[in-house]
């Protein structure tokens, strides 16, 4: 009951936030909706008792991302007449017929295709009550500094590596 | 995962309550009782939260008069108490203007996502062992990505007014509170790593009620910890030394400049609020928390000794505890006023060097420094080292 509120709540709120990024012709209302979309994604997490990836989405992309988005558009400055001189449209909204008509049809394929992979587990599959939900936090850490180590210091040394570039790129030079 | 309901849930006339509903209404009704039940808690911690929010403004009021030598508001009620009130009544009737160049949707609802976050975060403050919303395993990376949505509201609500004022506001925000919350972050983590828990109630529960069991006096590095983490804490939440993003004499009243009535007080209200979300975050973690000394506050010792009923002696330690967290954070939340008015503001590139020279290292080699002491010295606070130091030198006697 309370699990199936919680679904339909962050899956409207995902979907919602979707839809309207890509209808919203100004690119900050964009970002906004986007927000909207990513704490949908979080409550989905939640819902499927994944509550440690459920709080890291929150803290990477709505706390990271969305704000370093804002901040990037907000220094690239913006432009307040959406036609230029010819009256053609400037920056054209993202959901205009041809990119909805495009992307039903992938949206169909790509679905087709997803289903005919999984249509064994669904037809086997047993409708069942989700298992007592349990703590996933050691779980993750336990797996990343066992099983998973290799993977998880290549992304480290990935990500000081992406540090020291921004930092080396930013940098004023001398001469 | 253990709520407020489930403290709740333990006396006798809960029990009572959803059988009588379960009988009326011919379904089990254990969790619409525990939805009320919920509901009423987060309407009246909500509500106590804003009232503390309001008399935030009062109190530096007050405090700031006392620090100058002047009267401060002493008009509105007994020694002027009912001033936010007034003022509250005052912001209501005011006309709400929103400037014609302005982004109307994004500024409209940029005072709402400021209160959002700040609200969001109220569901894992420990305000006792029991009466906290909901003890989450993962509440302090919950508490660090919804209160990242306030920098959001302060940004946007700069971008929107469409003035250079509030939009040099806003940046100036953005960009100071994602900057700092990593020395917060880290600062946390050299908790966490003690603790061995992301819960508040797991980290709660590993200190003790007396200042020598607190994580603050665990190892020097946690000394250190806590107040790199109270300084980046007055940093996120935009106070003086600080406020840049409000800087009065260089931006007029940065971010919120263009913003009137009652849009104008849910970014001072959120502010305010955030401010006490966050000493109560710091009491929580480092401080000792609702802990109460002698375990007073799981009242076994008054059913015990006094021959009190069970449940009425776990009630009354849960109001010792929360008098024991709302002492500390409101202890925390008086220093941080006597600090705005004692220390004049830094300049911007003043505040990143301090942020990223200083801070961030600082904190980065807290970090390591707590795992080796965790592992150098068995996870013992040094008190402990001290006490058995002391025990091994009385044996040679």
């Amino acid at each position: 009951m309370f699990g199936s509120t919680l679904f339909i709540i962050s899956a409207l709120l995902t979907l919602g936030g979707a839809f309207m990024v890509v209808a919203s012709k100004n690119l900050v209302h964009a970002c906004v909706f986007l927000l909207a979309s990513l704490f949908g994604v979080a409550g989905l997490y939640a819902t499927l008792g994944a509550d440690f990836l459920a709080a890291i989405q929150l803290v990477v992309y709505a706390g990271g991302v969305v704000i370093l988005m804002l901040f990037a558009i907000m220094l690239t400055g913006g432009s307040q007449d959406l036609s230029n001189k010819y009256g053609l449209n400037k920056i054209p909204g993202m959901g205009s017929v041809r990119t909805y008509i495009a992307g039903g049809l992938s949206a169909l394929v790509i679905s087709l295709v997803v289903l005919k992979i999984l249509a064994n587990v669904i037809k086997s599959a047993q409708v069942g009550e989700l298992p007592e939900f349990t703590t996933t936090v050691e779980k993750i850490g336990t797996m990343l500094l066992t099983d998973h180590i290799l993977a998880f210091e290549i992304s480290s040394i990935l990500l000081l590596g992406a540090l020291i570039g921004a930092a080396v790129i930013s940098r004023p030079r001398k001469g | 995962m253990n709520s407020v309901v489930s403290y709740f849930s333990q006396t006798e006339g809960y029990q009572a309550i959803v059988k009588t509903l379960s009988e009326l209404l011919g379904f089990d009704a254990t969790s619409l009782v525990a939805f009320i039940v919920f509901g009423a808690v987060v309407t009246i911690v909500v509500t106590v939260l804003a009232t503390i929010g309001g008399l935030g403004t009062y109190a530096e009021r007050k405090i700031s008069a006392d620090l100058q030598m002047r009267q401060g508001p002493n008009r509105v009620g007994p020694f002027g108490i009912l001033q936010f009130l007034a003022d509250g009544v005052k912001m209501i009737l005011k006309e709400d203007i929103v400037p014609r160049q302005a982004d109307r949707f994004l500024f409209n609802i940029s005072p709402l996502l400021c209160l959002l976050g700040v609200f969001a975060s109220l569901a894992v403050v420990p305000f006792s062992s029991g009466f906290t919303l909901v003890n989450l395993n993962v509440g302090i990376i919950y508490l660090l990505g919804v209160a990242s949505i306030v920098g959001i509201g302060i940004f946007l609500g700069g971008y929107s007014s469409n003035s250079k004022w509030s939009m040099l506001g806003g940046m100036r925000g953005a960009s100071q509170i994602i900057s700092y919350e990593i020395p917060v972050t880290l600062s946390i983590l050299a908790a966490v790593v003690i603790v061995g828990g992301l819960s508040f109630g797991a980290a709660t529960e590993a200190q003790g009620g007396l200042p020598h069991q607190w994580l603050i006096f665990h190892n020097p590095f946690t000394f250190i910890a806590f107040f790199v983490l109270f300084i980046g804490s007055l940093a996120e939440a935009n106070r003086a030394p600080f406020d840049l993003p409000e800087a009065e004499s260089e931006l007029v009243s940065g971010y919120h400049t263009e913003f009137t009535g009652m849009k104008f007080a849910f970014f001072a209200l959120a502010e305010y609020i955030e401010v006490f979300v966050l000493c109560g975050v710091a009491s929580a973690l480092f401080l000792g928390g609702y802990k109460v000394p002698f375990d007073l506050g799981t009242g076994a010792i008054f059913s015990e000794k006094l021959g009190l009923h069970p449940m009425l002696a776990k009630n009354i330690g849960q109001l010792l505890q929360l008098g024991a967290f709302f002492t500390k954070a409101l202890l925390l939340y008086y220093v941080v006023i006597w600090i705005r008015w004692t220390l004049p503001r830094l300049r911007v590139d003043h505040l990143m060097v301090l942020c990223w020279k200083y801070l961030t290292p600082i904190a980065l080699f807290n970090l390591v420094g707590v795992a080796v002491w965790m592992y150098a010295f068995d996870g013992q606070s040094f008190f402990a080292l001290i006490a058995k130091m002391g025990a091994a030198a009385g044996g040679h006697h």
